[in-house]
């Protein structure tokens, strides 16, 4: 969503108009009903609508969506991890990476729309049946507490969607009845969608793709040039 | 059955019981993934057609299986089933690893979740490259498997002494 967003950023649509009343009548509804609970907000006009909301907050925020608002249809609930990845671009490293290498600084992360003071924060979509609006929320993850509200009381379909978020990073969904593992075994150890997972095949051996690499057309290719003269 | 333990097989009962067997092999289908399309074309399709060959991709059950045809990416979570499968199936019986994942972990080299190749789990008669192989690849893999059943020791086989090579296509 977010790529759209960016891609559009770029290129704008000649069409698109400076600005949306009818989205921003949702996030002007939203922050009627839930306050303070608002933390900030972006409507990019004909595309979407990014809402970010206190952590307190999450819960009801769903309540809010599907029961007052009308926004009945769940997309998807995931999370981020803003951590730079500790491992940079592998395609781009050398050959001998460092292990464990070194964190990076949590202050080095760029947030996305809407902003973050966290290194983790929960994202969800979900859409009012019937029009083309959607509403993608968000929310901070304490760093010292990854503790979250539950979306399954308003939402039942969350309750998958917690559960991977849950495995992958680790975060817990309070309310949740039922956050045993749903992809990985169960005895799985770590949270392989956290930056700093390691993933051990490429720290033993460098990405493979990187010898398929040929030239482009027209782009000298001095050591081969140096060898014919 | 006392004649095959016992490794006193006339020659040509050797022969037909292993013409036999080449031409009713029972394949289990075990599709995990992109592959098992290629595999339902190689099985199903007329273009193709396994059963012409005496392949009969329709046993009810493993325990009525002699060849299984993993097909597709094989994840940790799954590996307990594919063991399961095996043991289930009643000797002798073979497995071929069809497709890139299944050999190898293919272009999931480096995930966290994936098996990288299913013979790390089960032993593994002929390996399929390809990703996913063609019908014809996954034809050829199972006519190199039935030239070696034709060929082989029954005795030996029963007692778990045959130590081939297995069959890499193409």
């Amino acid at each position: 969503m977010a790529d759209d967003a960016a891609t559009t950023e770029d290129a704008p649509l000649e069409q698109a108009p400076a600005t949306d009343e009818r989205r921003d009548a949702v996030v002007a509804e939203l922050t009627e009903l839930l306050g303070d609970a608002v933390v900030d907000s972006l409507v990019k006009p004909g595309l979407g609508i990014w809402v970010r909301v206190a952590t307190d907050a999450w819960s009801e925020t769903a309540e809010v969506a599907r029961h007052r608002m009308g926004f009945r249809f769940f997309d998807f609930l995931s999370a981020i991890d803003w951590l730079p990845s500790p491992y940079g671009r592998y395609e781009d490293a050398a050959i001998e990476v460092e292990f464990p290498p070194p964190m990076p600084d949590r202050a080095d992360a760029v947030p996305g729309y809407t902003g973050g003071d966290t290194r983790f924060q929960v994202l969800a979509s979900v859409a009012k049946p019937g029009t083309d609006l959607r509403l993608l929320l968000k929310a901070d993850v304490p760093d010292d507490d990854l503790r979250i509200g539950t979306w399954t009381r308003t939402y039942v379909g969350a309750a998958w969607h917690e559960r991977e978020t849950h495995e992958m990073f680790g975060i817990t969904f309070e309310g949740n009845p039922d956050l045993r593992h749903i992809y990985l075994p169960s005895d799985f150890e770590g949270h392989p969608l956290r930056k700093e997972f390691p993933l051990l095949a490429r720290v033993i051996k460098p990405w493979p793709g990187i010898v398929d690499v040929e030239p482009m057309p027209g782009e000298a290719d001095d050591a081969e040039g140096d060898e014919d003269a | 059955m006392g004649l095959v333990e016992s490794g006193k097989m006339p020659k040509p009962l050797t022969k037909l019981l292993n013409l036999s067997r080449k031409y009713s092999v029972w394949a289990y289908q075990w599709g995990l993934a992109c592959c098992a399309i290629e595999m339902g074309a190689a099985f199903a399709s007329p273009r193709y057609d396994v059963m012409r060959l005496g392949v009969i991709p329709f046993p009810a059950s493993p325990r009525q299986a002699d060849l299984v045809i993993i097909s597709g990416t094989v994840t940790d979570k799954i590996v307990p089933a594919i063991r399961r499968l095996y043991e289930q199936m009643p000797d002798p019986k073979y497995v071929i690893s069809m497709g890139s994942c299944a050999n190898t972990g293919g272009p999931y080299w480096d995930s966290y979740s994936v098996t990288k190749g299913v013979d790390q789990v089960i032993p593994v008669d002929v390996y399929v490259p390809g990703c996913p192989p063609r019908p014809e690849a996954l034809i050829e893999g199972i006519a190199l498997l039935q030239a070696r059943i034709q060929n082989e020791d029954m005795a030996a086989r029963w007692k778990g002494e045959q130590g081939q090579e297995p069959i890499v296509v193409g």
